[in-house]
């Protein structure tokens, strides 16, 4: 019935309405690349680290989805690019470069090595705002940089003197893989042990990719040492780990790392994890309302079985929020203007209420025991300082 | 005196681990002169049996035939495949053989992902042996290699089987026409070169971990070991396996982990430049 009337007034409404939508469609496709903001992500999926690529994308996405959701930056809503940086640094930098002309990314945030954090940073040269996360050994100053990573200073200053008040240990040991991060991190932690009247027993580095720790450990144990400060990674610290139980080393001394994460603890297994002690920014079972929030989320989105949540992984989230945070406090992605209102700049995250001091955050620190091969969150230290002074 | 009694413990340890190691790259290049670059695949593969016994519930002890039977016919289908063109060409085998690594390496990457996995100690707790309290766990492996190897030594010399086996590697022709059927001998000493590999795999996973990539270790001390004892005999993976072991665990107790693995390089360019045969000849 109705096309049968057939009115000249409606044909024309029509039309109209056609040519409106048709045209604006046209304007849709013709919009120049700016009216989104461009995010280059920068993590592993290759590489020895590349066990921390999935669930570092998962969160990417989380972060993206929740900035669009709260307006996007400036208005703008962002899109995520992805580049792989578990290769080798030099290679590494050139996948970033060519992510940042070839779709002329806005802003880069990501984890990775120190490596190839220095290689990335040589090229962006300050012309692009760029966030790093995950855990690294503090010192970047370079312009254009800001750090949600968590720095020798926050996880130690605090967990220290913790250690020494509830497990009463005063000898320790520290073991590490040979590069800069544990020869820095164990920089840090040879005055604040002193500083606690505490003595240290023995000190010693590993080539990376060791699977042997026999000799190490009789060291320990001859030591009489009764903490061990760790700072071996991935696989290393898995096999250390494990001998330690096997010996039954953990009935001589607690231990203590930086960086056991979720898959190393799994790695370690049960036997091999009584009275061993990990401080990060975040664990998957952190009992705060936001961090159960965040979990839960994670879990519906990407299923029970995705990749395990992980103080590495999450950071992304954390560095996508904060670049977010900087351009919507500058309102623009122009790192002179970031630069001018960065000091001072929230971000939200799962962590707790993390604020920019400087260029780094300060931030929550959770000291977890992984007896049972299972984190239980037994201290949280709120707003630590990064302790990185770029002056 | 304890802490010298703890340093060979931990030697013995090493010497026996690496012996178990490298027995399947050993057995596969004495008798069919492939140098097998997938040899730290299958180490990982059978480490790997647990994931898969624990995986459809199954009780751990069934890690053991679980092992044998997927390791066993991974190495068939690809002995079938690929490993069996290669025979007498050596750089190409030991080519299509790195290629195969890392296709099986990738291969359980998508299957078990990239996550290190445990594996319970089947047996806790230590022995004490005088002052000296050691795993028990590994003191049975220790015991298993030894006797194990002793066993397999006696055994190829003195039957009918090692007979063959020796008639065919020192001489494949005329094996041949005395009716030895060589394709079925090579396929079969392939699978249970690997075979051994994965049931190393298996007995050294609750001391290591679990993770993709942990074959290159496996296959780089095996193959030192081969160097510097002599590849493709028995004996001189006896006398490698002490040495490295040895040298291994005597420098990092002596100095650091990093002087034992350096003293170890050394050993071992040493002898592929001035003994490549090995300390032991085959006679």
């Amino acid at each position: 019935m109705q096309y049968e009337t057939n009115q000249p007034g409606d044909r024309d409404m029509t039309q109209y309405k056609k040519t409106a939508i048709a045209g604006a469609i046209c304007a849709m496709l013709s919009l120049p690349a700016s009216a989104e903001v461009r995010i280059g992500v920068v993590i592993p999926d290759s590489g020895p680290s590349s066990l921390f690529g999935p669930a570092s994308r998962n969160v990417a996405l989380m972060a993206a989805e929740d900035i669009n959701a709260s307006g996007g930056i400036n208005g703008e809503q962002v899109r995520l690019f992805f580049a792989d940086v578990g290769v080798p640094p030099a290679q590494s930098a050139q996948a970033a470069v060519r992510l940042w002309r070839g779709e002329d990314i806005d802003g880069f945030a990501g984890m990775h090595n120190s490596a190839v954090r220095e290689a990335l940073i040589g090229q962006f040269r300050g012309q692009v705002p760029f966030v790093y996360s995950g855990v690294y050994e503090g010192g970047e100053c370079a312009p254009g940089t800001w750090v949600t990573a968590t720095t020798p200073a926050q996880q130690l200053a605090p967990v220290i003197p913790w250690l020494v008040e509830n497990e009463g240990v005063s000898r320790w040991y520290m073991i590490g893989n040979d590069y800069n991060w544990p020869r820095d991190t164990n920089d840090a932690a040879r005055s604040m042990i002193a500083a606690t009247g505490g003595e240290i027993v023995g000190e010693e580095y590993v080539p990376l990719g060791s699977s042997d720790f026999d000799a190490s450990l009789q060291r320990i144990q001859a030591s009489g040492a009764d903490a061990v400060f760790i700072t071996l990674v991935g696989g290393d610290s898995v096999a250390f780990n494990i001998g330690f139980g096997a010996f039954g080393l953990d009935e001589q001394a607690i231990r203590f790392g930086t960086l056991i994460e979720e898959n190393t603890l799994a790695g370690i297994g049960a036997a091999g994890a009584n009275r061993l002690y990990s401080s990060l920014g975040y664990f998957a079972n952190i009992e705060t309302e936001p961090a159960k929030a965040f979990a839960a989320r994670y879990a519906s989105e990407f299923g029970e079985d995705a990749s395990a949540l992980n103080a590495l992984s999450q950071s992304v989230y954390d560095g996508i929020m904060l670049l977010a945070a900087l351009g919507n406090a500058a309102g623009s992605m122009d790192v002179e203007a970031i630069a001018k209102v960065a000091d001072g700049t929230g971000y939200q995250s799962p962590r707790g209420k993390p604020v920019l001091s400087g260029t780094h955050a300060d931030q929550t620190i959770y000291l977890a025991d992984g007896t049972g091969a299972e984190f239980t969150v037994v201290a949280q230290f709120d707003n630590v300082e990064h302790g990185v002074s770029c002056e | 005196m304890d802490q010298l009694f703890l340093i060979l413990l931990n030697a013995s340890w090493q010497m026996a681990a690496l012996a178990l190691l490298a027995l399947g790259l050993a057995i596969v290049f004495g008798l069919l002169r492939i140098l097998n670059m997938a040899h730290g695949e299958f180490v990982m593969l059978g480490a790997y049996s647990h994931v898969i016994t624990a995986q459809f519930g199954l009780p751990p002890l069934m890690a053991l035939p679980v092992c044998i039977v997927v390791v066993g016919l991974v190495a068939l289908l690809i002995e079938r495949a690929v490993v069996r063109h290669f025979y007498n060409r050596m750089f190409d085998s030991l080519l299509a053989t790195w290629a195969l690594s890392i296709l099986m390496r990738e291969f359980v990457e998508m299957i078990w992902g990239r996550a290190y996995r445990n594996v319970p100690l089947p047996v806790e707790g230590m022995i004490k042996l005088g002052g000296v309290g050691y795993p028990t766990y590994r003191l049975m492996v220790i015991a298993f290699v030894v006797i194990g190897l002793a066993m397999l030594w006696l055994w190829y010399r003195n039957s009918l089987t090692g007979v063959r086996i020796r008639a065919v590697v020192s001489n494949p022709a005329l094996a041949r026409a005395v009716g030895i059927n060589t394709t079925r001998f090579a396929a079969a000493a392939y699978v249970i070169g690997c075979v051994l590999a994965g049931l190393s795999g298996l007995l050294l996973a609750p001391m290591l971990g679990v993770e993709p990539s942990m074959g290159l270790d496996a296959l780089i001390r095996s193959f030192f070991a081969l160097v510097v004892g002599g590849l493709g005999t028995l004996e001189g993976l006896g006398i490698g396996a002490a040495v490295i072991g040895g040298v291994q665990a005597g420098l990092s107790a002596a100095l650091n982990q990093t002087a034992g693995y350096l003293g170890v390089l050394v050993l071992a360019v040493i002898f592929l430049w001035r003994r490549p045969d090995g300390l032991y000849r085959r006679r």
